[in-house]
């Protein structure tokens, strides 16, 4: 139940008082309640909505930032995963070696 | 980015389980709060993959899972009513009540009807002003913000046929319940990402401290998890016990304020009962007196609905991790998503609607070293 769907914001109104606005889930569009985000939102930012109600402003430089590293840990583990099979390798070559 | 798609990259995935099989000593025990977490590792095997390093138990994070039976009886009583239209999300129409369930009510001519959010039930009492619309209101921390707002503008517009049946519960309290049980087997938690979006995490720096238990705030895609598993198998191996953070694109240390401060004018802290678990005392949201006009249990004076929960389910073991899903007796035979003993078999949260529907439900799957 605590789904949370991330959203970009594409308008934003004032119904009575209260900040509402239309969100699109990658196509899909659905009145989103902006309440809890007012302040820190803009149209193109996206958000986490959860049961109708935007509950963060998704931090896009964390997002990016996270990725990256994310990214740049598997590159690594790569380069360490070849020189494990390189050592690997040449173990086995040294074991055959007459 | 989209925020969405890339959290399910096969190959960093591949790297982080390369990374916490490395790193991890020996077998951990951790638990992943939220269902929702619990439906990722579940659907994509997480458990299995890494199954050598780290058992997942699953915890008690499923609103539909914990809501008493007492309190469903309660929701039947009422979709019975003819004056009323009763509102929920999908979720609780299959939970078992002591008789029925909400379906089954809607299908004998109950006016039940499903909303997406709480202001759509809210809608419904401005259109139908002559008819009585009650909210099902369950959820944690991150449904309260939505559930506090239909309330509180239900009140601004003077609407005076909406309320609400509460069954709203905390994530800290239970924790807590689970690390004091004397077979706690609990070494580090997974939290619960969109609860922490909404109440931040300060409230589980004490919880680390005093129970020396790393705990790491995650998100809910498999990336997010095996990045929540690493960072506690990292800690685990260090000898740390701290709050850390993996989900920042969404939950900042202090929360979401706004929302935070309308829940505390709308809630207060009320003992709640847990199904399968019992009653833990200020582990529930209860509206404030000033608020008692949209109060179903007040309104419609449902408190003479009492339950005892039967005992050939065994959810509260589930819940708590003691039980496996597959371990109950009743598992895929007495109990089923379609005739479901228990609510974690129907919610789509559920730890036993998981290993249903997932079909990952091997006996020999966890063998106890």
């Amino acid at each position: 139940m605590c789904l949370g769907i991330p959203g970009r914001i594409v308008e934003i109104r004032d119904d009575t008082g209260l900040p509402m606005g239309v969100v699109d889930f990658g196509g899909v569009r659905r009145e989103v309640c902006l309440a809890y985000v007012a302040d820190e939102v803009q149209v193109g930012d996206y958000a986490i909505v959860h049961v109708g109600f935007a509950i963060s402003k998704v931090d896009e430089d964390e997002a990016h930032r996270t990725f990256k590293a994310l990214e740049e840990m598997s590159q690594l583990d790569e380069l360490e995963w070849l020189g494990d099979v390189a050592e690997a390798s040449l173990e086995i070559g040294l074991a055959e070696a007459p | 980015m989209r925020y969405l798609s890339e959290y399910r990259d096969p190959k960093l995935a591949r790297s982080l389980v390369d990374q916490i099989k490395r790193r991890a000593s020996r077998r951990w025990t951790m638990m992943e709060v939220c269902g929702g977490q619990t439906h990722t590792i579940v659907k994509q095997g997480l458990n299995e993959i890494l199954a050598d390093q780290v058992e997942m138990i699953h915890g008690p994070g499923c609103p539909v899972c914990v809501t008493p039976l007492e309190q469903i009886d309660r929701a039947l009583h009422l979709a019975r009513d003819p004056k009323v239209i009763f509102t929920s999300f999908g979720d609780m129409l299959r939970v078992p009540g002591s008789e029925c369930d909400l379906f089954q009510i809607r299908a004998g001519g109950g006016d039940v009807r499903i909303v997406y959010s709480p202001l759509d039930a809210l809608e419904l009492a401005r259109r139908l002003p002559d008819r009585e619309v009650v909210f099902f209101a369950v959820g944690f921390e991150t449904t309260a913000p939505a559930n506090a707002m239909a309330v509180w503008r239900a009140r601004e517009l003077g609407v005076t046929n909406f309320s609400v049946l509460v069954s709203h519960v905390t994530v800290p309290p239970a924790m807590t319940a689970i690390l004091e049980s004397p077979d706690n087997r609990v070494q580090a938690f997974l939290a619960a990402g969109h609860v922490c979006t909404v109440m931040g995490w300060t409230e589980y720096e004490p919880l680390a401290q005093k129970y020396r238990v790393p705990i790491v705030v995650t998100g809910f895609e498999p990336l997010d998890i095996l990045e929540g598993i690493h960072m506690a198998v990292l800690q685990l191996e260090d000898g740390r016990h701290e709050v850390e953070n993996q989900y920042v694109r969404s939950v900042r240390r202090e929360g979401n304020q706004p929302a935070q401060d309308l829940v505390s004018r709308v809630f207060e802290l009320v003992d709640r009962q847990w199904r399968g678990i019992g009653s833990i005392p200020r582990s529930g949201l209860g509206l404030r007196e000033e608020f008692a006009a949209f109060d179903a249990e007040r309104k419609f004076a449902l408190d003479g609905i009492r339950a005892t929960e039967p005992v050939e389910c065994r959810a509260g073991d589930v819940l708590v991790g003691r039980l496996k899903p597959y371990e109950c007796p009743a598992f895929g035979t007495l109990c089923s998503p379609t005739r479901p003993l228990g609510a974690p078999m129907v919610s789509s949260e559920g730890a036993c609607a998981a290993y249903y529907n997932y079909s990952r439900y091997h006996a020999t799957e966890e063998v106890a070293p």
